[in-house]
């Protein structure tokens, strides 16, 4: 459901609810068609009190279903919890050994971990150990606004107040070693409407989808 | 008793719920215009699987792969094929179990222990050891198909980094004292017929009079064999692996019907890489393989062969292209005499799966071979195959 809902949160919003600028972001692949599950983040330049602006936890599900992680990018902030779901009839062995959060869960089919709280911000690349071609990522972020693409690589991020902005797009599959994708953005007003377009060049999908004839073990 | 009975019900409950199972199939049939010349599955010395001319309609065979997950860090895998090319035989591909504890760091280990192929093959990752891309694999995953098997145990160690991941195999087998037999008899094919554990491999008629088959997994003598891989992988790159295998098998050793152990040994390098949608598999391969049937008389076999393979991932279609070279060289036979053979291949083929069920598969083989082995036979060195197939695959 986090998946189709575009996650803006915007701490500026909650102090003054007042501010409408907004960014309209959509990202492309170079071929015309959107990409998805990009992460979006718009700090402003100069010192942020992000603690101070910080919302309320929530809590984050992360399904397994025909051994796919769903969703492939899930956007959290530090203080969220996540839970893993298992939908499959097979048991999958979630784990992570991540700088973020080391972690591991065994879950039988319909079982759901306990709710996991994250604290340290960074992206946590999250496996299965009994199905290695299973592969999801935790992005922990304590920026101003975010948001993660969908709909065709669509995204926006709202309450904006004016401003100098640093746009920065993460993606799991830009190319490694390769810097992140960063846009100055300059909000005239309150009520500003910025629309940005950005092609990102993307390496293949990494994750490997089984079905009846590709087996990975 | 009824104590002893309702906790053993409840220990068959607490087991069979602790495991998760999985089946996978597959049932292959083809019509073929095979080329004229009798193939070597039949004791003649043409290349391909199939051979006496004509347009045949053949059963491909069938393959049931299931697994066993016991634990979360246990797993038995098995995979038996039925097949009837040159007999009619149900053997086994692979039995294994594997043990991969989950790692909290960079570094994981794993433990393998059975009868498992050895990891050569880029092309075969699909169900029952077939491949995806082709119905014919190249040379050399052919004769991997045919000869190679280790039964014994492999110890894994992986560092995974977030961009870079290098993997170190090793293992320790036997029962595979025969392998590099076909490749000195017979030379190279290109073949989709595996072998496993309980089919017997044929010889050309002109090596063996009359028919001779022989299991190419037994263990002949004492000594035991080693593999190391070591394979770099990275996200968006590609992969490398470069690996050396020994049987070290007694090349004078044989069983009492004559069966002989062959020293084989070989490197083998292997490449894939992703650009835009194309799959690009590379594999290259050189060893040698040594018998001494005769006090004081040793008849070794160098053999070399390489592959470039493109295929192309376009959602329900997968067109393919490979080209081929190889070649064996024969010395200790006769004093000042090269024999042996060198050729070329080319296979194009086209994939489309309509369903996840379905897969039909037209193959356009071609191979260029020159072996001395055939004025044996009153033949010309040179020879021609080329070998069309049209394949329904039902897929479970």
């Amino acid at each position: 459901m986090q998946r189709l809902a575009v996650m803006a949160c915007v701490l500026f919003g909650c102090a003054s609810p007042a501010w409408a600028a907004k960014v309209d972001v959509h990202l492309t692949d170079g071929h015309g068609h959107g990409v998805d599950d990009a992460v979006i983040t718009l700090t402003p330049d100069g010192t942020v009190d992000r603690a101070a602006n910080a919302p309320p936890p929530a809590t984050h599900v992360v399904d397994q279903k025909d051994e796919v992680f769903i969703p492939y990018v899930q956007v959290m902030r530090p203080g969220d919890k996540v839970v893993f779901r298992n939908s499959d009839s097979t048991r999958h062995h979630v784990y992570s050994f991540s700088k973020v959060k080391a972690f591991e869960f065994v879950l039988s089919p319909g079982e759901s971990s306990p709710a996991m709280t994250v604290v340290n911000t960074g992206i946590a690349a999250v496996g299965c150990n009994i199905h290695d071609h299973m592969i999801t990522y935790l992005f922990v972020s304590d920026a101003p606004a975010i948001a993660m693409s969908t709909h065709g690589g669509m995204a926006t991020l709202d309450h904006l107040a004016a401003g100098r902005y640093t746009m920065h797009i993460w993606h799991p599959q830009l190319h490694p070693g390769k810097s992140e994708t960063t846009r100055a953005v300059i909000i005239a007003s309150d009520v500003d409407v910025q629309h940005v377009a950005i092609d990102l060049s993307l390496i293949p999908d990494p994750r490997m989808f089984m079905d009846r004839e590709h087996l990975d073990y | 008793m009824k104590r002893c009975a309702c906790l053993a019900g409840l220990l068959m409950v607490n087991a069979a719920s602790a495991q998760d199972f999985s089946l996978h199939a597959y049932a292959d049939g083809r019509l073929v215009s095979a080329p004229d010349e009798t193939s070597w599955t039949q004791g003649g010395l043409g290349k391909t699987r199939y051979g006496d001319g004509g347009v045949q309609t053949k059963f491909g065979g069938a393959a049931v792969v299931g697994t066993a997950q016991i634990t979360p860090a246990l797993l038995a895998f098995g995979d038996v094929q039925f097949q009837n090319t040159d007999r009619a035989t149900v053997d086994v591909l692979e039995a294994y179990l594997r043990y991969r504890p989950v790692s909290l760091s960079r570094w994981r280990w794993t433990l393998q222990a059975g009868e498992f192929f050895p990891p050569i093959s880029l092309e075969n990752n699909a169900v029952g050891w077939t491949s995806p891309w082709t119905l014919t694999p190249s040379a050399i995953n052919s004769w991997v198909g045919e000869e190679l098997r280790v039964f014994g145990a492999e110890g894994r160690l992986e560092w995974r980094g977030d961009i870079h991941t290098f993997e170190l195999r090793t293992a320790l087998f036997q029962r595979n004292d025969p392998a590099g037999n076909i490749l000195s008899a017979r030379g190279w094919s290109l073949s989709d017929l595996t072998y496993g554990l309980g089919s017997r491999l044929r010889e050309p008629d002109i090596e063996s009079e009359p028919t001779a088959r022989y299991d190419p997994f037994q263990k002949i003598g004492d000594r035991t064999g080693w593999y190391g891989d070591l394979r770099w992988h990275a996200t968006g790159i590609g992969s490398i692996n470069l690996m050396r295998y020994d049987n070290r098998a007694y090349p004078d050793a044989h069983t009492a019907s004559g069966v002989f152990a062959w020293r084989t040994h070989f490197w083998s390098l292997g490449a894939t890489t992703d650009t835009g949608p194309i799959t690009w598999i590379a594999q290259a391969m050189q060893g040698s393989t040594a018998v001494e049937p005769f006090d004081d008389t040793r008849f070794t076999t160098g053999f070399r062969s390489a592959f470039l393979l493109a295929g192309w991932n376009l959602g329900q279609w997968r067109p393919a292209l490979r080209v081929e070279h190889f070649s064996t060289r024969d010395t200790g036979y006769e004093a000042g005499v090269v024999e042996g053979e060198h050729g070329n291949a080319i296979t194009a083929a086209l994939n489309w799966r309509p369903h996840d069920w379905l897969r039909f598969t037209a193959e356009l083989l071609r191979i260029d071979s020159t072996r001395t082995q055939r004025a044996d036979a009153g033949l010309s060195p040179k020879a021609d195959f080329t070998q069309m197939q049209l394949s329904v695959r039902l897929l479970y």
